[in-house]
């Protein structure tokens, strides 16, 4: 398989890692090798943060510029911040109002390079959900409502359910689900 | 046999565990921090005896670890690299006496810098010690290198150094491994006086077979070729060819392989130093021209002697600062190519269009803050509000981000708060003009290294205010236990250091402990502590600042929620989110008044003290 490049991206404390091990694990499980690089000490601290996953039979943990297939990000401009590494016909996932998305500024970009965008208000989802700290999972069903890439949202909602603590599985699963049809909407309308 | 998607830093943890190491220590810095804790927990998994510690400091690391291995014993120790710089003494030294036991040091580099006051490249460290160094491109290498780098280590009774980046300490790679097995040997020092306790007649003839072990490790590493080679064809020239090694080694790869161009060949130099003269020169005159791209420095480039073959850094190629991330080596490959009349790999310029839209965007500058209910963030308000006019020098830890509130005004390295404090007062009194000066640093960066110059400040008689920012633990590089806590990292029970008998150990006579949630007390207490310094019997004074950290001791932090609101009083000054810079307080455009980001906010209840118009208030509700 050709390897395939994960950027996510958002702000300190929203749960980039957990949302990275998400990822991960499920492609371990599907019998995939992974590598990944993430943010810590002082950057982590309140700024931006931003996690790369390669899937695949990659030698550097780094994605390069303009080589990500999937931009997924918990924050409208850590977003914009990380589009440079998306190449061109890659898709771009955001936590940001559906109507207002994408800044008019970039969508002649977007245009141009051919990269799809899709946007959900996750952290709104999370928070109506009463999990306000769930950005991060609700970002995971989200993209899995496209099935695209080699993650599908069977085994994304496998993890999730593995990986939660029994205290808020449920809590964890209901958001997960219900992000995951928000998105479907989303996708059918194209 | 178990697989897990580690970090690299876990990766080099179980490496150093197959390597049969007995004896750990480390002090905690990033990107290196996560190494100990990993060897704890896979020690633990396994059950094995392994002796594990977090020293004072890197030095203390050190020599705790060089013992070991001249008892015999496989020991390591890791640090990031400024870190190294501390242990440098001990490191230069240990080079000559060479061990018994393997001894490898790991120090952990960090080309950006991402969290670090330099970019220094530790081969030159490796250099300089005469100390043989291996230079990882991944996770998994890191853990072989570290298993090789013990069998040298004792093969040639030499310490050897491996420098992993922060790519690879911070990359995350799926790592298979099996049980690991206790090393049951026995500790065995044999005394030798001319060897571990040489007067300098014997240091020349160490410094002699040092100089001798280089020649063979050199010669060993012309055929290493685990970790150095090439794929030049046998009797094929070539116009260009790549020299690399570390993290760049392992993106020219991919980007070979994406672009299918395996009509340039490469010498990767994963062990570079001793520099394998051989090998490098059997590639040189294969190739007309030779790009070499390095982490961060010209190690390899400084070795290759023909100046006219090689592009690199001295030719302009290759930046002279910076990390060398994936879209900057295709461009320089790109560039070299050009230059040399070969084809390019892509036509690729960076990213320059879409970075240059970016930049247009006008996205929020994220600096980093402390976090929302951080005990430091009320230390710093206090410090401004009582001594506004002082100078602030400050140190590394979390507080670093005191700069934010102004009150941090300078940095140099570990235990500089208190040294530059000196160094200010001496600068101004010279002049006659005694200067108020407030310095910072953390409870851990105090015993880390701040203890020498307080003693200093006391017998040269230096006058300023000490607030040490007692938080009780190693926040910044990960929740590391305290000293002054007595828990040890693998949770054996130590002895708690009290911090104010250490301060009145070094001499100081005025020592005041307060709690910086309570502003007003602490506002008094600096401004009584200012009088004690100015007053000619007086001398240097001493705040201790405690309150727990939010992050490591959460209910502890904050015993009792007391959520707040902004009443209509708030007439958009800004004083509280330009002088107390909590991210849970906002500005919200529309109604121009500063607002709670609740979701972020901890619940601290400290803004209630800040806001000059009593407009932050209780919730008479919870949410």
């Amino acid at each position: 398989m050709k390897t395939i490049n994960y950027v996510l991206s958002g702000l300190g404390g929203q749960g980039i890692l957990f949302m990275t091990k998400v990822f991960a694990a499920t492609a371990l499980e599907k019998g995939y090798n992974v590598l990944g690089a993430e943010t810590h000490g002082m950057a982590q601290r309140g700024g931006s943060v931003v996690s790369h996953l390669r899937v695949g039979e990659a030698r550097s943990s780094l994605v390069r510029a303009g080589a990500a297939d999937f931009l997924i990000s918990m924050d409208e401009s850590e977003a914009y911040r990380y589009l440079p590494y998306l190449k061109k016909g890659g898709t771009l996932f955001a936590n940001a109002p559906s109507k207002s998305f994408p800044d008019k500024r970039v969508a002649a970009y977007l245009k141009q390079h051919k990269i799809k965008a899709f946007a959900m208000e996750a952290s709104k989802k999370a928070m109506d959900l009463g999990s306000p700290k769930s950005t991060n999972l609700a970002m995971v069903a989200f993209y899995s409502a496209f099935g695209l890439g080699p993650l599908n949202a069977e085994d994304l909602r496998g993890t999730v359910e593995k990986m939660s603590p029994a205290k808020v599985r449920e809590t964890n699963l209901k958001i997960f689900d219900a992000c995951h049809d928000a998105g479907k909407k989303i996708a059918a309308a194209g | 046999m178990k697989e897990e998607f580690l970090l690299g830093n876990g990766a080099m943890a179980i490496g150093l565990l197959e390597a049969g190491c007995q004896i750990m220590t480390s002090y905690p810095g990033t990107p290196s921090s996560e190494i100990l804790p990993e060897v704890v927990r896979f020690s633990r998994m396994s059950k094995l005896n392994t002796s594990i510690e977090w020293s004072i400091n890197e030095k203390v690391a050190f020599d705790n670890a060089f013992a070991a291995a001249i008892s015999g014993k496989r020991a390591a120790c890791c640090m990031k690299m400024v870190g190294l710089n501390v242990a440098a003494d001990s490191f230069m030294s240990a080079a000559y006496i060479g061990n018994i036991g393997g001894l490898v040091i790991i120090s952990c580099d960090d080309p950006g810098p991402h969290s670090s006051q330099t970019e220094q490249d530790s081969r030159l460290m490796a250099r300089l010690a005469k100390v043989p160094v291996l230079d990882p491109g991944s996770p998994e290498e890191a853990r072989e290198m570290i298993k090789f780098a013990f069998d040298l280590s004792e093969e040639f009774q030499v310490p050897v150094l491996v420098r992993p980046a922060i790519r690879v300490c911070h990359a995350r790679q799926n790592i298979k491994y099996k049980t690991l097995k206790n090393n049951l040997t026995k500790a065995d020092f044999k005394k030798e006086p001319t060897r571990w306790a040489s007067t300098p007649k014997f240091r020349f003839l160490q410094h002699k077979a040092l100089n001798e072990k280089h020649v063979n490790i050199s010669e060993k590493f012309n055929t290493l070729k685990a970790f150095n080679q090439h794929t030049l064809k046998k009797g094929k020239t070539y116009p260009f060819g790549v020299i690399t090694g570390g993290v760049p080694s392992s993106v020219v790869k991919d980007l070979f392989e994406e672009y299918s161009r395996k009509d340039i060949p490469m010498l990767k130099l994963g062990a570079p130093y001793p520099f394998p003269e051989k090998l490098a020169g059997e590639f040189l005159a294969a190739c007309d021209k030779v790009l070499v791209i390095e982490e961060t420095d010209t190690v390899i480039e400084y070795m290759l002697r023909d100046k006219h073959k090689t592009l690199g850094r001295f030719s302009g190629h290759v930046p002279m600062e910076g990390e060398l991330v994936p879209e900057k080596i295709e461009t320089i490959l790109n560039k070299a190519l050009a230059d040399c009349r070969q084809k390019p790999l892509s036509d690729f310029d960076g990213g320059r269009a879409a970075f240059g839209l970016v930049a247009e965007l006008g996205l929020p500058l994220r600096k980093p803050t402390l976090c929302p209910g951080c005990p430091h963030r009320a230390s710093f308000y206090s410090i401004r509000k009582a001594m506004p006019k002082a100078i602030f020098p400050s140190d590394i830890g979390c507080y670093t981000l005191g700069s934010n509130l102004g009150v941090v005004d300078t940095v140099l390295d570990m235990g500089a708060g208190i040294t530059m404090a000196s160094g200010f007062y001496n600068a101004y009194i010279q002049d006659g003009v005694q200067k108020p000066i407030v310095a910072t640093l953390g409870d851990s960066t105090f015993f880390h290294s701040g203890i020498t110059g307080l003693i200093n400040a006391v017998y040269n008689d230096s006058r300023f205010i000490l607030v040490i920012l007692d938080n009780g633990i190693t926040a910044m590089t990960g929740m590391q236990p305290a000293i002054t806590q007595g828990l040890r990292v693998d949770g054996r029970k130590g002895n708690a250091v009290s911090l104010e008998g250490v301060v009145q150990g070094c001499g100081v006579k005025y020592l005041k402990v307060v709690d910086p949630f309570d502003t007003k007390n602490m506002i008094k207490t600096i401004k009584k502590a200012a009088d004690y310094v100015t007053d000619p019997e007086g001398g240097i004074a001493v705040i201790i600042s405690r309150h727990p950290c939010v992050i490591g001791f959460k209910d502890a932090a904050i015993p009792e929620k007391i959520s707040v609101r902004v009443s209509d009083e708030c007439n958009d000054c800004g004083f509280c989110r330009d002088r107390f810079e909590c991210p849970a307080l906002f500005r919200n455009p529309e109604t121009e008044k500063t607002e709670i980001n609740t979701v972020l906010c901890a619940e601290c209840g400290v803004c209630l003290q800040v806001c000059p118009r009593k407009a932050i208030t209780k919730c008479d509700h919870q949410f």
